[in-house]
């Protein structure tokens, strides 16, 4: 089936041409060729992701026929394509989520231009996702940080602005270090192919050479890539931009772009340095304490956060935390649990942000918890959506965020050495998710004596309504039957070498 | 088979029921179909128990290796017998003592939900299911907790919640050990961990079950992380509160029952420093909650303090791993439950008749209330050990048990410290007794009114009154039962 090959190419040339055409077309038909283009692109995915499955192996597809080491490959595994479909779902229940909100959010003439910003974020992210050769994974770097900076400051006030600019000053400065990195990859190696450097770094450290500049490459691009997905203690620019852009910016700035990153790192991981190689190198001990100390203070900030949305933003440098602390472990097993919490922190943190839009709405707009007094009254879908995000951060069973608690427990307890302050932390980090996500949603059931701001009917909110109920399903699911899924992080894992 | 399933999610999903539904346009609607629901979920427990052998159903799977999986045996019996009875009783006496608090359905949506939580917790076949409905308990008890909506209420409510998730925790933590080193999770009378992973990795294999007495030891209120239980109990409605203190933080004795003869076993444990430990902390706990007991004057808070202690007494039975205190444990964990429930529902008759809440001002209550006065007094002489009580079967197996293990030290200091602390609580409890039938000559009779409760809240007192005494009167059947369960697990 040839056919199917050419599916990861057309579906990032698809976002690519759709951005370009949504600029000449009006808001309303700009909304239609983004759903349609994110429908689109997770069918196209699941079609790949089942011709792998049939096949059992990987495929690489190279762009307009020019072989290595000159052509462009793109590269389709089980995990890349599974990637991209989740991706696509998370998008579309997001902006789907947010949509009746935008209207308030952004000015009339510019929404065009947020869709087309949309479309092209969704082309990174895929071909973040995809490619198979560094240069094109750095290009692609480099317009999702354009496109998330636009989706930041298309809500104009002051606060995303000021947002934007630290946004872009820290993203251009991970960038600038992953230049740097494939710089001197490129130096050492010859080659931009992820397969060949590959071949050339185990070659380089068998012979024992370049030893210093292996590793500094190796620190530039995590080191790179970490200052990009906000690890701790480089997450000064994520408040803010979390905090104040559109809500469906800042459920998908939360849920992909960060975690897009994180997957490239994954990607170069296991497909450009080696994992043993990786692994040599002490940088797994720095991601992991860094990790760390993510959880905590992250989850530190949060409690002190009175503004509701600055309170998830933090909550996600914690959970960027725990992924970090899963690739530093150095195993297998941490590795598929950090995959696992990509999935599952991408599914919570999204329908919490949606959630909190809703109480913020029915509370006079105000994000003070002392307004929020009350809200899942007000907004009934909201307030279920809210706890049952809460419960899920908190690591209750039955939901997602329980068996990725559980995957990085068990991946921590087979190393013997970062089993002790992993298992600690991941404790005390439970202990303060459960104080400001339990304090939040006991504020919002509590009843108030005056009823100073209007509840909200079902009727004008069934889009709002339906994107809480898929995400909800998708938290239960990830959380109940998660077998399949760690299966198939393992096989994509396997397939990647 | 499928009764099991039944008689868990029954309560639970009318209990959801209740909470979404529209408020009933009669306050007598809404406690009709309640009691409807009441009982259909017992008659669905009894049937369970009656007709289920001892087949296993599994519900789904978390993952490969963590299959969620209810099982009934002995000890489910016990507890669920003990859960159902008692939260029937407080269940009927609410219908009267919630008539002047606000929100009842949404009180009567988790009164159910906690009914169905608890069943599962009995019939849980593995540590999983145990743990992931022990989370559930803390989190649809809470809102029983903080029913009032007061800031007193909520703070109480937050403090319940962090005790009981951070001790959640560190049997999670466990629970991570055990699935890697011990080949399953399933409880099997015994334990599970084999002979080679004993020699091989005991003392990290102890420090574990260290780790997860103290962790399920904070529901059951044990020493040093009790303190959630004399804040939380005063602040709920009655009834909830005797729900709490006689079933709920039965939980956490269940747990710790299971953990320490279903997965580890008696004999990997006997004479380890977990033992001993385990030992100390529940008679420091058995003195140290009498004490507290003793001091206070509030007296929803006197009666917590001495959960606090006598759930330690349960807790010192196992621990000392001996058949006749284990047995004694069991049984006290019937006595207790029947009795503090009880206890609870008289101050709530108290309560909802007087409004007066601390000892000092019940002077005379005798005189207005007999009826309740005697069921407390029959009650307290059962928690204070004396014959021809429940409590005096139950305290002599456990004293009995504990002399004859041979434990150098403990076996004399043991029943030394549940001695001086029956004494304590017959200094706690006996002196409302005295007071409130003989108030002394100063007593102004003039102002006497009877004031006794209706009887739908006088009833469950009485069963559960009657209860109490029926074990000291006829033990010989609760023994036989139990031993069966200790020849198996000692």
């Amino acid at each position: 089936m040839g056919l199917i090959q050419n599916f990861p190419a057309v579906s990032i040339l698809l976002c690519l041409f759709a951005g370009i055409i949504s600029s000449g077309l009006k808001k309303q038909a700009a909304r239609y060729v983004n759903t349609i283009l994110i429908s689109g692109v997770g069918f196209l995915s699941l079609c790949t992701l089942m011709y792998i499955l049939e096949t059992g192996e990987a495929f690489v597809y190279v762009m307009g026929k020019f072989p290595a080491p000159w052509g462009n490959e793109i590269r389709a595994g089980v995990l890349e394509a599974f990637m991209a479909l989740f991706f696509c779902i998370i998008m579309l229940l997001s902006l789907a989520g947010g949509r009746k909100k935008l209207a308030d959010e952004v000015e009339d003439g510019k929404t065009f231009l947020y869709y087309v910003l949309m479309d092209l974020l969704l082309a990174s992210l895929l071909a973040l996702v995809y490619t198979n050769d560094l240069f094109t994974a750095y290009v692609f770097v480099e317009i999702n940080t354009i496109a998330a900076c636009g989706l930041i400051m298309i809500r104009q006030n002051g606060r995303t602005i000021e947002a934007a600019a630290r946004y872009m000053i820290m993203s251009l400065l991970g960038s600038g270090l992953l230049l740097m990195g494939l710089c001197i990859l490129y130096d050492l190696t010859g080659h931009l192919l992820m397969s060949n450097i590959k071949e050339q770094m185990g070659w380089i450290y068998l012979s024992g050479q370049y030893k210093m500049p292996a590793l500094v490459t190796i620190a530039l691009l995590s080191v790179g890539l970490a200052i990009k997905s906000a690890l701790f203690p480089f997450h000064a620019w994520l408040p803010d931009a979390y905090g104040y852009s559109t809500v469906s910016s800042a459920a998908i700035l939360s849920s992909l772009v960060s975690k897009g990153y994180i997957f490239l790192l994954i990607k170069i991981i296991y497909r450009v340095i080696g994992f043993e190689v990786f692994y040599e190198s002490r940088i797994v001990d720095v991601l992991f304490a860094f990790g760390l100390m993510g959880m905590i203070f992250g989850s530190i900030s949060a409690i002190r956060e009175n503004d509701v949305r600055r309170m998830i933003a933090f909550s996600s440098v914690a959970q960027i935390g725990y992924i970090y602390m899963g690739i530093g472990m150095g195993t297998q097993a941490g590795m598929e649990a950090s995959i696992f919490h990509i999935l599952s922190h991408a599914a919570t943190k999204s329908l919490l942000f949606i959630a909190a839009i809703g109480l913020t709405d029915v509370s006079g707009g105000s994000r003070q918890f002392i307004e929020l007094t009350g809200s899942a009254y007000r907004n009934k879908w909201a307030g279920v959506a809210f706890t049952v995000g809460s419960l899920s951060m908190v690591g209750v069973p039955l939901f997602s965020g329980f068996i990725s608690k559980l995957l990085f427990a068990q991946a921590a307890v087979q190393n013997d050495v970062k089993m002790l302050p992993a298992l600690i932390v991941l404790g005390i980090s439970t202990i303060l998710n459960a104080i400001y996500f339990m304090k939040t949603v006991i504020r919002i059931y509590t009843p108030v004596e005056e009823h100073k701001y209007e509840s909200i009917a079902f009727k004008n909110m069934k889009l709002y309504v339906a994107a809480l109920l898929c995400f909800i399903i998708l938290n239960v699911v990830l959380g109940v039957s998660s077998q399949p899924i760690v299966d198939l992080i393992g096989q994509g894992l396997a397939m990647f070498s | 088979m499928y009764y099991m399933i039944l008689s868990i999610l029954f309560p639970i999903c009318t209990g959801v029921y209740l909470l979404v539904r529209r408020d009933m346009e009669s306050r007598k609607n809404l406690l009709i179909v309640t009691g409807a629901f009441f009982v259909v979920s017992a008659v669905l427990v009894i049937l369970t128990l009656c007709i289920t052998g001892n087949g296993i159903f599994t519900l789904f799977s978390l993952t490969d290796r963590l299959p969620i999986l209810f099982r009934i045996d002995e000890v489910s019996v016990v507890f669920s017998v003990m859960t159902i009875v008692v939260v029937l009783c407080a269940g009927f006496f609410s219908f009267v003592y919630m008539k002047h608090e606000e929100k009842e359905k949404r009180y009567y949506g988790y009164y159910l939900i906690v009914l169905g939580v608890l069943v599962a917790l009995c019939f849980a076949g593995n540590l999983i299911t145990f743990y992931l409905f022990f989370e559930l308990l803390t989190l649809s008890s809470m809102p029983l907790v903080l029913h009032n909506g007061s800031r007193e209420a909520i703070m109480a409510g937050l403090k319940y919640l962090f005790y009981s998730l951070s001790g959640a925790y560190m049997s999670l933590f466990g629970l991570y050990f055990l699935e890697r080193y011990g080949n399953t999770l399933t409880f099997s009378a015994g334990g599970v961990i084999s002979a080679e992973m004993a020699a091989q990795h005991g003392e990290l294999l102890l420090g574990i079950c260290f780790a997860m007495l103290i962790g399920f030891g904070v529901k059951a209120g044990m020493f040093p992380m009790h303190a959630w239980l004399p804040t939380a109990h005063p602040v709920a409605p009655a009834p909830a509160s005797a729900v709490l203190s006689a079933v709920i933080v039965k939980a956490g004795v269940l747990a710790i029952v299971r953990v320490v003869y279903y997965i580890y076993g008696a004999s990997f444990l006997r004479g380890s420093w977990v033992q001993y430990t385990w030992m100390i902390l529940t008679l420091i706990t058995v003195f140290m909650g009498s004490m507290l007991a003793y001091r206070e004057q509030v007296l929803k808070k006197r009666l917590a303090y001495s959960t606090v202690s006598q759930l330690s007494y349960i807790l010192f039975g196992f621990a000392v791993m001996d058949g006749g205190s284990v047995t004694g444990g069991l049984l006290h964990v019937l006595c207790h439950g029947f009795i503090k429930a009880a206890l609870f529902l008289c101050t709530g008759g108290i309560i909802y008749m007087t409004g007066k809440t601390r000892v000092e001002q019940l002077r005379g209550i005798g005189k207005e209330m007999p009826l309740l006065m005697w069921c407390y007094t029959i009650v307290s002489l059962g928690l204070i050990g004396i014959p021809p009580t429940g409590g005096f079967i139950s305290k002599w197996y456990l004293a009995q048990g504990t002399l004859s293990s041979g434990i150098p030290g403990f076996s004399w200091i043991g029943p030394a410290v549940l001695l001086i602390s029956a004494l304590l609580t017959a200094g706690y409890l006996l002196p409302l007794t005295i007071q409130g039938f003989f108030p002394g000559t100063d007593y102004d009779y003039s102002t006497l009114k009877k004031k006794e409760p209706p009887l739908i809240m006088t009833v469950p007192i009485l069963i559960l009154t009657v209860l109490s005494v029926e074990i000291g009167l006829f033990p010989q059947i609760f023994i036989n039962y139990l031993l069966r369960i200790v020849e198996k697990i000692i």
